[in-house]
């Protein structure tokens, strides 16, 4: 069973980044910061008794499945608000409709798509980054932040992303190959 | 996945985790009092309940959660002790009759001992 302080440091060393994962997904920061809140607070209640080593998988499935949740939440939300306001989205965005993987793929324009001429050439690249990496598509962003940011194996993120270790891996090929194909275009070399 | 795309990945890891330098204040703040608060409500450890690491957690609790336990199980206790010599009284009554029916009766209780008397009942409950 973990520590107090081995729980303490894995939620410290993954915080950040389950921030910024939860942000490439729901694009609100104070919603992602609800989101890692209840993650951690699930994991500590729930599976605080298990051992250490099994807390990466266990907290980025609670994670992904709180990202879920709040797109459900969202979804009945804007059913009601739609259905009260009088000022629908249009027929053709019926909730009926609603995907979440095609609405965050499509979707740019967002803040954090926004750039800075007058920001360090750095500054400016690590944006770009980031926002390449927030257009991927949800299921390829999951399996490479998982595989290379979160340093977790092809086993642990397949049972993270309750998909087999072939889909992993074809995500994450893919995402890598989307990645380099989008900043070769926008003439970046890391 | 190749080389270049493993080198890519790791690039692009180092670009993601520069940018986590860079965050908020209030971000980083709000995330600290996020792992607090997910810290304070830990699940309490599993073998609490089991052996003497158990039973040593279990007095060190609070008073009102110990007799919320011990009351039941006490009640559960006596119960089952009461049902047991009631039906000790009862198999004792049960023999008691038995035994004064048998004393009582006419018969001799060397009769149960004597073969031929026992295959004279049978042949009686034959004819019957």
């Amino acid at each position: 069973m973990a520590t107090d302080k081995e729980l303490n440091d894995f939620l410290q060393n993954v915080e950040r980044r389950a921030f910024k994962q939860a942000v490439y997904a729901v694009r609100k920061d104070e919603s992602a910061l609800d989101i890692v809140q209840d993650a951690m607070i699930k994991l500590a209640e729930k599976y605080g008794d298990k051992p250490a080593a099994e807390l990466p998988m266990l907290f980025q499935r609670i994670l992904q499945t709180t990202i879920l949740d709040y797109f459900r939440r969202e979804k009945v939300r804007n059913t009601w608000v739609s259905l009260f306001s009088g000022f629908g989205r249009g027929e053709g965005n019926d909730d009926d409709d609603f995907d979440i993987l095609a609405s965050l793929e499509a979707e740019q324009g967002s803040a954090a798509a926004e750039s800075s001429a007058d920001q360090v050439e750095r500054t400016q690249t690590l944006r770009l980054i980031d926002d390449e990496v927030q257009k991927l598509p949800t299921r390829q962003r999951e399996a490479f932040l998982m595989r290379y940011w979160q340093d977790m194996d092809v086993a642990e993120t397949a049972a993270a992303m309750g998909c087999s270790e072939g889909s992993v891996k074809t995500h994450c090929s893919r995402a890598t190959h989307a990645l380099a194909a989008a900043l070769q275009a926008k003439g970046i070399t890391l | 996945m190749n080389i270049d795309d493993i080198n890519l990945a790791y690039k692009i890891r180092h670009a993601l985790d520069e940018q986590l330098d860079h965050l908020p204040a209030s971000t980083v703040d709000r995330l600290a009092a996020a792992r607090a608060a997910a810290m304070a409500r830990r699940k309490p450890d599993a073998r609490a309940g089991f052996g003497w690491h158990g039973v040593g957690a279990w007095f060190a609790g609070p008073a009102v959660s110990r007799l919320a336990i011990a009351v039941p199980l006490l009640a559960l206790v006596i119960g089952m002790g009461g049902f047991y010599q009631h039906e000790q009284q009862q198999q004792l009554a049960a023999l008691a009759d038995i035994d004064a029916a048998v004393l009582a009766d006419e018969l001799p209780l060397t009769a149960y001992l004597d073969p031929g008397f026992n295959a004279y009942l049978e042949s009686q409950q034959r004819q019957q």
